[in-house]
């Protein structure tokens, strides 16, 4: 019996292909991202080792440090608005009976969908003079607003449309939480005569810590990945309004004129971001007593 | 008062879910509306009589037939490929009895987790480049089934730990070889986690964007949500078109989600939070 559980030859089969596709897309461009990234390589002529020189220049411009000004909006933008939100709508579906399904069901639909084509669909919707956000603003008397032309629009609409993707996913993963909660301690707060914002506030919310936890630490790590909705919507601009790192990279990097050497230190910069944020967050907000 | 206490987080709730479905009723409306001079007008109505000429213009002259098949077949491809290996690894991993090369391949897998995806693109580019496979289906194929395998493996490993060893041990006892042991009782077993993974995966390629937009630029080989960028900037003003376009690329993944939403929430959260 042992026999056959401890055949090399099948084992090597089995987790061969894989270990091979997975070094080849992941192991190697990442050591190779550490070494392009210290050379001025733009993918034709030969290419000499430069040093840090890549991350200076990335540093000292300031188109740079505002984009990194961008990722920083999107996270205050995700922990300051939504996960407040996030928690009040989970809470409201917990406590609903009829329709609870439906709502499920429905909140979290934007975030399956392709973020390219929502882009897409809400450069519609956001459209200056056929859109219906504009046409409905007008019945209230308020002119033309140019919300992805006019750089100080363009920014708070991509973090809506942002927020109005992925809200929808993080409420079903706090109200899954909610949800496995035990009734009984909700029962005997209602018998004591706590009110509904009382319960909310006094029980659900600290029981359900470790899973807002969560919600921040992916909100960051979404933030610092966030790339597709304004390339779609704005591809950066108007004049860098909303330029994130990631669309820095693309922009830098992949253009005319290609800069693979710049491109690389740009995405180990966004790796060590991401990486340092959520060190600090887990140092000390994040904290979980377990 | 106790009425109003009972209604009002309904009508809160029903403000938000109108806000999430509201720009897929307008665009669905749109699609359906001769021009746009008649979206302009009167952006909220029904449309007057249903035009469905958009569709047949947006899925044959505007191509989205050809992207609408590109991303079936590589999502579907992809998704299955990743599942098949993954399922294989996890099996191997769980298993066999290796158990100590096992743990450290199992934690070397899991590393991959940790790398944000958009960080590994431009080398992926420059391998796919050397590769000589750039604007092929392969550049895309490739790093999809293998950026779906650490979630994968990891999934799936977890609920193959769970299955009880007698079963195996019985097949066995019976002369099953690994192999068979694998897919005739294993696999049947697994298939819950593995058809959630592999919707998990056929949404991510579906869905993906920045890989697709850099390495493929010949039209008649790109995806969805590439084409659709495409498009939109070739039609910039035919927004009964574009509205078109937009129903065609959402409307398989709600119907897909019409049917397997518990397990659409279920695999997605999954993935996410475990990673």
């Amino acid at each position: 019996m042992k026999q056959t559980l401890r055949n090399p030859w099948i084992y090597l089969i089995m987790v061969v292909p894989t270990l091979v596709l997975y070094c080849l897309f992941f192991i190697y461009p990442m050591v190779t991202s550490s070494f392009y990234a210290f050379t001025d390589w733009n993918g034709l002529s030969q290419y000499k080792f430069i040093g840090f020189d890549n991350f200076i220049a990335i540093f000292r411009d300031s188109d740079f440090i505002h984009a990194i000004g961008n990722n920083m909006l999107f996270i205050a933008f995700a922990v300051v608005v939504q996960v407040p939100l996030i928690i009040f709508f989970a809470i409201l579906i917990a406590n609903v009976r009829r329709l609870q399904r439906l709502y499920k069901t429905m909140v979290f639909i934007p975030s399956i969908l392709s973020t390219s084509v929502i882009g897409i669909l809400w450069g519609f919707v956001l459209h200056p003079n056929i859109g219906p956000v504009n046409k409905l603003l007008s019945l209230f008397g308020v002119d033309t607003i140019y919300w992805l032309a006019d750089s100080a629009w363009a920014l708070p609409a991509v973090l809506v449309v942002n927020a109005w993707q992925w809200m929808g996913f993080y409420i079903v993963l706090v109200l899954a939480a909610i949800l496995a909660l035990p009734k009984e301690m909700n029962e005997a707060a209602e018998i004591d005569g706590a009110s509904g914002i009382q319960r909310a506030w006094y029980l659900t919310v600290p029981l359900i810590k470790p899973i807002i936890s969560v919600v921040v630490m992916l909100s960051i790590a979404g933030a610092m990945r966030v790339v597709d909705i304004v390339l779609v919507m704005t591809q950066g601009g108007p004049v860098g309004a909303t330029e994130v790192m990631a669309s820095y990279l693309v922009n830098e990097a992949m253009g005319v004129n290609p800069n693979y050497g710049l491109g690389t230190s740009i995405s180990l910069v966004i790796f060590a971001f991401a990486l340092l944020l959520t060190a600090i967050y887990q140092g000390t907000f994040g904290r979980t007593k377990e | 008062m106790t009425i109003l206490k009972r209604i009002s987080p309904h009508m809160i709730l029903l403000i938000y879910v109108a806000v999430v479905m509201f720009p897929f009723v307008f665009v669905l409306f749109s699609s359906l509306k001769e021009s746009n001079i008649e979206i302009a007008e009167r952006p909220f109505a029904f449309p007057t009589s249903f035009y469905f000429q958009n569709y047949i213009d947006a899925w044959v002259k505007a191509k989205i037939n050809v992207y609408f098949f590109n991303s079936i077949y590589l999502a579907t491809t992809s998704a299955f490929t990743g599942v098949l290996l993954s399922a294989a690894t996890a099996y191997a991993l769980t298993r066999m009895r290796f158990m100590k090369v096992s743990k450290v391949i199992y934690q070397f897998v899991l590393i991959g987790m940790l790398i944000p995806g958009n960080v590994l693109f431009i080398a992926q580019y420059i391998l796919v480049m050397n590769m000589g496979i750039l604007n092929t289906h392969w550049a895309l194929f490739l790093p999809y089934t293998a950026g779906a395998l650490p979630v994968s493996v990891l999934l799936i490993a977890a609920f193959m730990k769970s299955i009880p060893g007698e079963l195996e041990e019985a097949a066995i006892v019976d002369g099953m070889g690994a192999f068979r042991l694998f897919y005739k009782i294993i696999l049947p077993l697994t298939l819950p986690a593995l058809v959630t993974v592999f919707i998990v995966n056929f949404l991510g390629s579906w869905n993906e964007y920045l890989l697709a937009n850099f390495f493929i630029s010949k039209d008649e080989l790109k995806t969805l949500p590439t084409g659709m960028v495409g498009f939109r900037d070739a039609f910039q003003t035919n927004y009964a078109l574009i509205s078109t376009g937009i129903v065609y690329s959402v409307t398989p993944v709600l119907i897909l989600y019409a049917f397997l939403q518990e397990k659409i929430i279920e695999g997605v959260t999954a993935g996410s939070v475990k990673g």
